[in-house]
């Protein structure tokens, strides 16, 4: 597969992910990403076998040290009670809810209807427009990016961490083009200039933990307007 | 994915009986696996009650090792419950070509946890659950069967030789429900420490794939 995204989320960021430990808006991207990277799927895979041996092997410490085969003493009325919840329920599958359609990862897809009936696109720059996403968390604002073809965003650093995954198309800046699938971590102090591709506009998920800093004088004037807006 | 080229495929006859005995013998056979799939299809009440009862008390202390705020006991046992109703929904979706019955159920036994939390500690409306975040495992290729077989035993092998300080901090990570920052100010370690122990341990236990991992610009 040539088109396999090559920017992949570092591997303690899939163990946190496997675990369940990390952030929501930071598994929204991690999630995105996956979409796309059979590669980061596969050890992902192999990550979550550690957490079901670590399941495993808990269970058999508790019940040694509480010396005793089985640590559960009702069983039986806890069995009871979910075949109870199970009849009660009447259907045996839950009522299968219609994801909703869209061109993006299924998870981006479901965002975007939770969020607004459209996408609320606003201007942020002459090449950039962006539609906050309600994610239901308030440690990072997670928006999508659209860049127009061959569009230039203002220079920037970052004061927070910001993740970055490509949805469609191609961007490019000083250090490297990131397509499809590609998932970029920039660290508070990193500064750069992204510039979308020429052949078609370019949209990004992204999730920022402080507003970036724009460079430029003009660029000041428009900082006021980049306050962080978690949903 | 991997494609071989034509000749090389021809040639390995003997590498693809190697893969076939594999194949084979991945088939799930394990007890386990056969329950769940005869949930799946039969609805078997039967033996969803052996799934039960091998797998409430392991949920039961995976709950118990939660270490998350706002977690508490009361909670361990809506935990085992909620799971257990899940595997019985979700049976059908169980493909044991993909993955074994325990890996499956923790599967659903950390998403349950993860949506228990959410809801407790938020009262805004959560667009997503935590399922939405995970995708279905890919089809397996002899290949990849062949690979994930080894790496499987290999796994349990080296997990139980991992030296104590690595075990300690992927046991806070995937039990306790930490990040590598809680465990880091937990144990009074750098980040950076934590985040290399937690490497050390993957290398050895190959759960990294090291020719494509270091094609990739992997982000720090």
């Amino acid at each position: 597969m040539n088109n396999k995204p090559s920017h992949c989320p570092s591997a303690d960021m899939l163990v946190e992910f496997a675990a369940g430990s990390l952030e929501t808006a930071e598994s929204i991207c991690v999630s995105a990403h996956l979409h796309f990277c059979p590669h980061c799927r596969g050890t992902l895979h192999r990550l979550e076998q550690i957490g079901s041996h670590f399941m495993e092997k808990n269970c058999e410490a508790v019940s040694h040290r509480a010396s005793q085969s089985s640590g559960l003493e009702n069983q039986e009325t806890l069995l009871e009670s979910v075949m109870a919840k199970i009849d009660a329920a009447g259907v045996d599958e839950p009522a299968q809810t219609t994801s909703p359609k869209g061109q993006f990862p299924p998870l981006v897809n479901k965002l975007i209807a939770a969020t607004y009936e459209k996408l609320n696109w606003r201007r942020l720059s002459k090449s950039v427009d962006v539609a906050g996403l309600k994610t239901g968390q308030n440690k990072f604002e997670v928006a999508l990016h659209r860049i127009c073809a061959g569009g230039k965003t203002p220079k920037h650093d970052h004061r927070g961490l910001e993740y970055t995954v490509v949805l469609k198309g191609s961007f490019s800046d000083e250090k490297s083009v990131y397509k499809e699938g590609d998932f970029i971590l920039r660290q508070p102090g990193d500064t750069h200039q992204p510039m979308g591709a020429q052949n078609g506009e370019c949209i990004c998920l992204s999730a920022q933990s402080a507003p970036i800093k724009l460079q430029s004088f003009f660029g000041s004037m428009l900082n006021g307007w980049l306050r962080i807006r978690p949903n | 994915m991997m494609n071989f080229p034509l000749k090389q495929v021809k040639l390995s006859t003997q590498m693809s009986e190697a893969v076939s005995e594999v194949v084979s013998s991945t088939r799930r056979s394990d007890q386990w696996s056969q329950l769940l799939i005869d949930v799946g299809v039969n609805r078997s009440k039967e033996s969803f009650a052996k799934l039960f009862k091998h797998y409430a008390p392991l949920i039961k202390s995976f709950a118990q090792s939660s270490k998350h705020e706002g977690w508490f006991p009361g909670l361990n046992e809506d935990l085992v419950q909620e799971v257990m109703i899940k595997v019985w929904q979700k049976a059908s979706g169980f493909n044991p070509e993909k993955a074994s019955a325990t890996t499956w159920i923790y599967t659903v036994a950390r998403n349950c946890r993860i949506d228990m939390l959410r809801r407790k500690s938020n009262t805004q409306h959560l667009p997503l659950e935590n399922e939405d975040y995970w995708h279905e495992p890919d089809e397996e290729t002899p290949a990849s069967l062949f690979q994930q077989k080894r790496s499987e035993g290999k796994l349990q092998q080296s997990l139980s030789k991992l030296p104590k300080e690595q075990n300690e901090i992927l046991r806070k990570v995937y039990l306790e429900g930490k990040s590598h920052a809680e465990t880091s100010a937990e144990l009074g370690l750098p980040l950076g420490t934590v985040k290399s122990r937690v490497r050390l341990a993957l290398q050895k236990m190959q759960i990294l794939v090291p020719s494509e991992y270091q094609e990739n610009d992997h982000n720090e």
